[in-house]
């Protein structure tokens, strides 16, 4: 028996845009989860603690020095394999085909009510697989990650 | 031997024609230049020119009795065009090939070679006979003709590479000024959604969030545009959709549900912001007291005069008048008149519903 998490859920946020990582912070803390690290650049996401738990990644694909959120993903991928990562772009189309092992998008621009609806769907799909709501417009799981949710 | 000799050799080759006979006179006095060679000897060699093919090739008689016809090639000539004709020699049947012969003084002539063999009575070939025409200027022409075509293919394809260089500089900018478009569309989304934390009025934030949603809704078009393959056009049914499906799916009261009936409809992409915004107000108008309401209809209809969306709430209270604000009222009437858009309202025994009709743009 697998042991699912329970919310709150533990959320790393990796975004360079100051107002928009504190806007992201802001909802996920309303969605009544906890941020536990976040990080303007891939140096940064070296930097994070091997003690962290995330459960849940928001990750910008254009970071701060040069840096892209694909190899912040594949750094999450290793150091915690279960953690569930979501881009979260304005250019959906550059991510590769198969997500490169994340697991869905979220394209900006962002709206409240997108993001709070991609939020309570990856809780369900979290906490409680299969989520039962409908998935939201503002989402795209990939592939392999929606094929873990068929029945 | 000398000119006036010359019906000598005719003599001797057209013993079937005898001495003075009109067709040997003909043959000699041609512009034509002609040659007849016997096949019979060693070599094949020539045994009668005329007086065209001396001045043609700068040599006289005497130079070119008894010897073969190759001496009036040289080292551009096509070496496989001289294997056809000794094929054709060799076959017994006749040929016409363009190939460069020399004259005496070395310099070249593009030759339309005429050659058939000419038969006895018996049959056997007896002689050979090959007719010369100067076709240099046709040849010339045809290899100036294929030269420029090749100058024009260079510069085309030169041209070409430049015009895709300068298309994907151009696709690159399109997506960096997107990028930083909807950036800054979700930078502002944040400052209107700090904004809304720090507000204690009841009214302050139900303005803020109207403001937001407004925001939001151009955030939406703006997620859409350019995303498509083409970039031209904006699919007005699917962002209604969406825009709707966002809209009850926030609400945190029960559960409303959504029928639609909708069909792609394309409007160009520079009405895209303000389609959106009016159905964005539309919605807000229908949605402003959500008490009661349990089902929203979106229909979408594409006819060739124009688009036509129907956007409806359906209530399980009596029918009470919406309030919308005097700037929702604004707003539609104002992106109404660019886009030549139409709204009828109309009330029911359970709901309201709105009629956009917008035509289409010239």
């Amino acid at each position: 028996m697998v042991t699912r998490p329970k919310p709150p859920l533990n959320v790393i946020v990796v975004e360079d845009e100051p107002l928009i990582a504190l806007d992201i912070e802001m909802m996920v803390e309303d969605a009544g989860h906890t941020v536990i690290a976040e990080a303007t650049s891939l140096y940064d996401a070296e930097a994070w603690s091997n003690d962290l738990s995330p459960h849940l990644a928001f990750i910008d694909v254009q970071l701060a020095r040069q840096t892209s959120g694909l190899d912040v993903s594949k750094l999450i991928q290793k150091r915690w394999p279960d953690t569930i990562i979501v881009f979260v772009t304005a250019n959906p189309k550059i991510i590769p085909d198969g997500f490169d092992g994340a697991h869905g998008v979220i394209p900006k621009p962002l709206s409240r009510s997108g993001f709070m609806a991609a939020m309570q769907y990856l809780q369900k799909g979290v906490c409680d697989p299969p989520p039962t709501v409908m998935q939201p417009n503002s989402f795209t799981a990939s592939p392999a990650f929606a094929a873990t949710w068929k029945v | 031997m000398k000119q006036k000799d010359d019906w000598q050799l005719t003599e001797m080759l057209g013993y079937e024609h005898g001495r003075g006979d009109p067709f040997a006179a003909a043959v000699r006095a041609t512009r034509m230049a002609m040659v007849i060679t016997d096949p019979s000897q060693p070599d094949n060699p020539i045994v009668f020119v005329n007086e065209a093919f001396q001045e043609l090739t700068g040599y006289s008689l005497d130079e070119c009795l008894g010897r073969n016809c190759r001496f009036l090639q040289g080292p551009d000539t096509n070496m496989e065009v001289v294997d056809q004709v000794r094929q054709c020699v060799k076959n017994g049947t006749d040929i016409a090939v363009d190939l460069l012969n020399y004259r005496k003084d070395g310099t070249t002539f593009w030759n339309a070679l005429y050659l058939s063999p000419v038969k006895g009575r018996d049959g056997n070939i007896q002689f050979y006979f090959a007719s010369q025409l100067d076709v240099s200027e046709r040849v010339e022409a045809q290899q100036q003709l294929i030269n420029q075509k090749e100058i024009v293919d260079h510069q085309v394809s030169r041209r070409t590479a430049d015009l895709e260089a300068a298309l994907e500089a151009q696709t690159m900018l399109l997506h960096e000024v997107d990028h930083r478009v909807k950036n800054n569309l979700s930078v502002i989304g944040s400052l209107i959604r700090l904004q809304i934390r720090e507000a204690d009025e009841p009214a302050t934030r139900a303005a803020l969030r109207t403001t937001m949603e407004r925001v939001d809704a151009l955030a939406a078009v703006h997620r859409r545009l350019y995303q498509a393959n083409d970039v031209r056009y904006f699919d007005v049914s699917s962002f209604a959709l969406n825009l709707v499906q966002d809209a009850i799916s926030t609400g945190r009261d029960r559960q409303i549900f959504l029928k639609t009936s909708v069909q792609r409809a394309d409007l160009p992409s520079q009405q895209a912001a303000s389609v959106g915004l009016l159905l964005n107000e539309i919605l807000l108008y229908l949605l402003s007291s959500r008490v009661g309401v349990h089902s929203m209809h979106l229909s979408s209809q594409h006819e060739d005069d124009g688009i036509t969306i129907v956007l409806a709430s359906e209530s399980t209270l009596a029918m009470q008048p919406l309030e919308a604000s005097a700037i929702s009222k604004t707003l539609i009437k104002r992106l109404s008149t660019p886009l030549n858009a139409r709204v009828d309202w109309s009330v029911t025994r359970t709901g309201h519903s709105a009629s956009v009709y917008i035509p289409r743009s010239e």
